[in-house]
């Protein structure tokens, strides 16, 4: 944290150098730990780095069903990294999505929300690429080569032209420089909406209902509006920075999958200031309510049903349980959750009840816990839950029955009772399948007659909705 | 006869060492054909079982939640009948020899306690310093490297502190810190300070503070044995998915039988039988019987053929020979004050050193330990049994859980050619006779617990509050098994060479417990996965070289 200290004496001059005019101020070594402390909140590193390579090297495969989208090297090298782009180079990357070369690079890459960044911190993050980030002189272990017609890249020139809003962030004078601050590294560097807001047709954010929870991959990034039911509203303002500084809320929320590592990369290495500007604005944005919502922090109870089954069957080699689903939750859960789901005292083992991740986005996230586990290592040590999804590193090998059995058991009774999964829905989930909406529909019966618009916005969609998380899982 | 082509290497038995095995040769390129007598079973399954278990078997019968299949029986509840036994056991110490391991896919390190202990120098020359027992064929300088990759493999938590480490003559740290002791443990090294002794924390194979292999860190569940629900203690079922990944085939039910050897006493095949009794022949390069030292003597003794008389690699007449565990002596102890054990692993410490000295030339030495077991469960029966109702029951459990104590103190048995595994006549669904073993703890070790380690024991017992102490008669299995294809440079005198390799044999290697010469007063399993890996570095150096 020395770093992003230096990088921000105080919030008033935080203000000044992250949104003001072009400043000459900063002595050269104090812009790069500037534009070090930006990457960080940009978290370039969780896409830009593949499980075991070296940091910004590239090669993460991003799966999809139209093929697999790997990360370039985004390291100083000049033959195969970003060693010769000049600024503007750079900034028409990060900010137009332009890559040196003059091709459209994927919306994988968030560049609708760099564009927020200020010609300031493009430069000070500039410099810190240039200068400080280590030059890997290999190519990215693998590179991106889609088959025709999703290889042309220049169709999104279209869509640029449609969607993005090219202007850097500008201060709301009417509202305080902490508003502001939060505005910014929400909207810009950490880039909350590219998963947490609902996209329309073509693929782009909607904007009237901005962090109102979307699916993504696996995973469902929930509500983050301040309504009290659906979203954050009911977490105090100390909750929400402890959960982005340590990725939990005992006992009501816990980050998983893409999240997770968006705590422990970027998050949890910012500082105190700037994690309360982002909850202080987020808790200023629109409240959008689910008109059905009940509390998600608030569902379910302790509950037991293992009178129902222990003893029956006795001591057996037979793999099948007499108990059904809540003898799966006994044998696969309950030794660390507990047998009515109350967690550990220390709430290391979070309840499973009044828990939100049992009640939001239908299931989903109950059912890509099963499956992928949980890791996090924020600044207060280490938070693991293994996968029961069957990868060589889990510790069980649970059929997509079985999860669906599972999850329905722990949705009835600790979650939201409106859902129910299905073993699809699970199949989906472990293949990192986002639920295909009518444009893909389109596009694979159109693909052939000019869909090329609709075919590159596929990759794109297809590409941010993959789950990097399981991507790296099988590349390790 | 149904024929497989097999592999490069065809290894049964799929605990620690075939599993290290496997693993190393996959990794070196090499195919594998792993055959595993029992069922696959996994751990949810496992767990409830156990927790089925009724309260008064869960101390008891570590096997308890591992029912055996027919075909391949494993020792469960001793009953002293030959007929309902599977390992019948004869001779002055016959109860203290019914050990306990699980022919399941993973095999025995589902039940183990995560103990990873290492030889010193000493035990290894105890004939040349002591006169006593077997020398190894080579020194700790030889084995020290495959000690530490065998606690890479596995993922050990040990002390940094070399005065806390056993023995102190290490070539890298451990990968994990060592455990905290809980409050039974802390109180017990204290009271070992107070007689001059320490209490040493022990090594363990479970992870701490991180998730090492996708097993996840340590909650202290205090249940290793007989089964930790969450994989936070290395077993060898854990590393099946990546052994099946890295393209290793594991035939379950496989229940292997005989070695088939050829005019030039190579092994050709190995045959198994599956549940139907059905038979299969597997053939390959290399073969490895990981079967640890009931079943591997007992898959030789069933092999002999015209070339081999006594059994396959039984030249030496050394197969099923010197057949060793840790005879182990318990002290149950009464404290005025509350101990609280129970917190964390099950066997944390120990002391160590009272298994060295000048004395070995006379008598055993032995490790001592306070067994960090909660004692609720026996309090809570016991408590019953007195009909207690109520608040009395309450307090009556509270009281005996805080202040009852179980040294467990386990003793360096001596290789005894008379210590003998063979086959007894009853026979079980295959038709394969059951092992029989002959057994005698000997003098020294009667006579160690007698003048070395019982005084000790009554002595830390004392120091550390006991208002009654008392010796359970008699010894009890430690579950190491160790012997019954010795090793050593001798072909005439053992077994196998100092790479597990059958003298006989040249492609037939026999690693783990069966070829140790000598187990001192720790526990075998590391050693074991130090002999795996010796001998894989030799089993993939050879079959490559075709």
């Amino acid at each position: 944290m020395g770093t992003a200290r230096l990088a921000l004496p105080s919030l008033g001059v935080t203000l000044l150098v992250a949104v003001g005019s072009a400043s000459a101020f900063a002595a050269d070594s104090d812009e790069i730990a500037r534009g070090k402390y930006i990457a960080t909140a940009s978290d370039c590193e969780a896409c830009h780095t593949r499980s075991g390579g070296k940091p910004l090297a590239g090669g993460l495969p991003l799966e999809s069903p139209l093929g697999v989208i790997y990360s370039t090297n985004i390291t100083p090298s000049r033959q195969y990294g970003i060693g010769t782009y000049s600024l503007q180079k750079f900034s028409n990357a990060l900010r137009a999505g332009i890559r040196g070369d003059g091709a459209h690079l994927y919306p994988a890459m968030p560049y609708a929300s760099y564009a927020r960044l200020t010609d300031d911190d493009i430069k000070a993050l500039y410099a810190y690429f240039m200068q400080q980030v280590q030059p890997v002189d290999e190519p990215a272990a693998k590179q991106t080569s889609l088959p025709f017609p999703y290889n042309m890249r220049f169709s999104m020139a279209f869509w640029n032209a449609l969607f993005l809003d090219s202007k850097p962030f500008a201060p709301d004078p009417s509202q305080s420089a902490e508003w502001n601050r939060g505005k910014y590294l929400v909207d810009g560097a950490a880039h909350c909406g590219e998963c947490h807001t609902p996209r329309g047709f073509f693929m782009q954010q909607k904007h009237s209902q901005e962090f109102g929870g979307a699916v993504i991959g696996s995973w469902y990034a929930p509500n983050i509006t301040p309504d009290a039911n659906s979203g954050i509203g009911a977490l105090s303002a100390d909750e929400l920075f402890r959960y982005l500084k340590f990725g939990k809320v005992a006992g009501k929320a816990q980050a998983g999958g893409e999240m997770a590592l968006a705590v422990q990369l970027s998050f949890s290495r910012l500082s105190d200031e700037d994690l309360h500007a982002m909850v202080s604005y987020l808790r200023s944005v629109p409240a959008l309510p689910d008109p059905h919502a009940k509390s998600k922090f608030m569902q379910g109870g302790p509950f037991s049903d293992v009178t129902s089954f222990r003893g029956v069957g006795g001591m057996s080699y037979d793999r099948s349980l007499p108990g059904g689903a809540a003898q799966l939750f006994a044998a696969n859960c309950a030794a660390c959750h507990g047998i009515a789901a109350r967690g550990s005292r220390d709430t290391y083992f979070p309840s499973l009840f009044h828990n939100s991740a049992l009640a939001a986005g239908g299931g989903r996230n109950v059912i890509a816990t099963i499956l992928f586990g949980i890791s996090r290592s924020p600044t207060d040590g280490l938070a693991f839950m293994p996968g029961f999804g069957g990868k060589t590193t889990d510790i069980a090998d649970l059929s997509d029955e079985q999860v669906a059995q599972l999850a329905n058991f722990l949705l009835q009774h600790y979650g939201d009772t409106r859902y129910s999964v299905t073993p699809n829905l699970v199949k989906q989930v472990r293949d990192g399948q986002s639920p295909a909406p009518v444009l893909m529909t389109l596009v694979t019966v159109g693909e052939w007659v000019g869909g090329t618009l609709l075919s590159v916005l596929v990759i794109w969609f297809v590409a941010r909705h993959s789950s990097r998380t399981f991507a790296r899982s099988q590349s390790s | 006869m149904n024929s497989k082509t097999g592999a490069d290497g065809v290894i049964a038995g799929t605990g620690i060492v075939g599993c290290l095995i496997a693993e190393q040769m996959l990794d070196a390129g090499l195919s594998v054909v792993m055959l595993e007598a029992g069922p696959d079973i996994d751990r949810g399954r496992i767990v409830e079982n156990y927790r089925n278990m009724p309260p008064s078997t869960k101390f008891l019968l570590p096997d308890g939640p591992f029912p055996p299949v027919p075909w391949a029986l494993h020792p469960t509840a001793y009953t002293g009948n030959p007929e309902k036994d599977y390992l019948i056991t004869t001779g002055p110490d016959a109860k203290a020899y019914q050990q306990t391991y699980v022919r399941y896919v993973g095999g025995s390190t589902w039940h183990w306690a995560g103990t990873l202990w290492r030889l010193t120098p000493e035990d290894m020359m105890i004939k040349s310093k002591f006169g006593r027992g077997r020398d190894w064929p080579f020194d700790y300088s030889v084995l020290e490297p495959y000690y530490t990759r065998a606690e890479d493999a596995i993922g050990a938590a040990g002390p940094s502190d070399p005065a806390l480490q056993w023995p102190p003559i290490r070539s890298k740290p451990y990968m994990m810190e060592v455990f905290p002791y809980g409050s039974g443990q802390k109180r017990c090294a204290q009271a070992a300070e107070s007689i001059g002794l320490r209490y040493i924390p022990c090594a363990q194979a479970r992870n701490n503070k991180l998730a090492y292999q996708g097993r996840p860190p340590c909650s202290g569940n205090n249940n290793c044995q007989p089964v930790c629900p969450i994989a936070a203690k290395y077993d060898a079922y854990s590393s099946i998915p990546r052994i099946k990944a890295k393209g290793g085939a594991v035939l379950t039910n496989a229940v292997v039988y005989r070695v088939e050897t050829d005019d030039k006493n190579h092994v050709q095949a190995l045959h198994y039988y599956a549940p139907d009794k059905s038979s299969m022949r597997v053939t390959g390069k290399t073969f490895v019987l990981a079967c640890n030292g009931i079943e591997t003597p007992k898959v030789l003794l069933f092999s002999r053929n015209d070339k081999n008389p006594n059994g396959v690699a039984n030249r030496s007449d050394q197969v099923g020979r010197n057949m060793m565990d840790t005879p182990k002596m318990f002290v149950l102890a009464q404290f005025k004050e509350p101990v609280w054990n129970g917190l964390g692993p099950m066997s944390p410490g120990a002391i160590m050193s009272t298994s060295q000295g000048e004395f070995r030339s006379q008598y055993a030495g032995g490790q001592i330990l306070l067994v960090n077991l909660s004692g609720a469960n026996t309090a809570g029966l016991n408590a019953l049994k007195q009909k207690l109702v109520g608040r009395a029951l309450d307090e009556a459990i509270r009281r005996e859980t805080a202040c009852g104590g179980v040294f467990s103190v386990e003793h360096e048995v001596l290789a005894d050619a008379e210590n003998r595994l063979t086959l007894s006549d009853n026979k079980d669904v295959l038709g394969l006779n059951k092992p029989a073993i002959h057994y005698d703890v000997g003098d020294y070790v009667r006579k160690g617990a007698d003048l070395h380690t019982f005084p000790i024991t009554e002595k830390l017992a004392k120091a550390l509050g006991a208002e009654k102490v008392t010796r359970v008669p008699g010894f009890f299995p430690s579950q190491h098994i160790m012997g019954g294809a010795i090793m050593g440079n001798d072909a005439t005198t053992s077994v196998v060479d100092p790479d597990c390799r059958a003298h006989d044999h040249s492609n037939l290697f026999l690693p783990g417990g069966a070829a140790m010469p000598s187990g001192a007063a720790g526990n075998s399993t590391l050693t074991m996965a130090a002999l795996a890996i010796k001998a894989a570095d030799a089993i993939v150096a050879q079959t490559k070289r075709g």
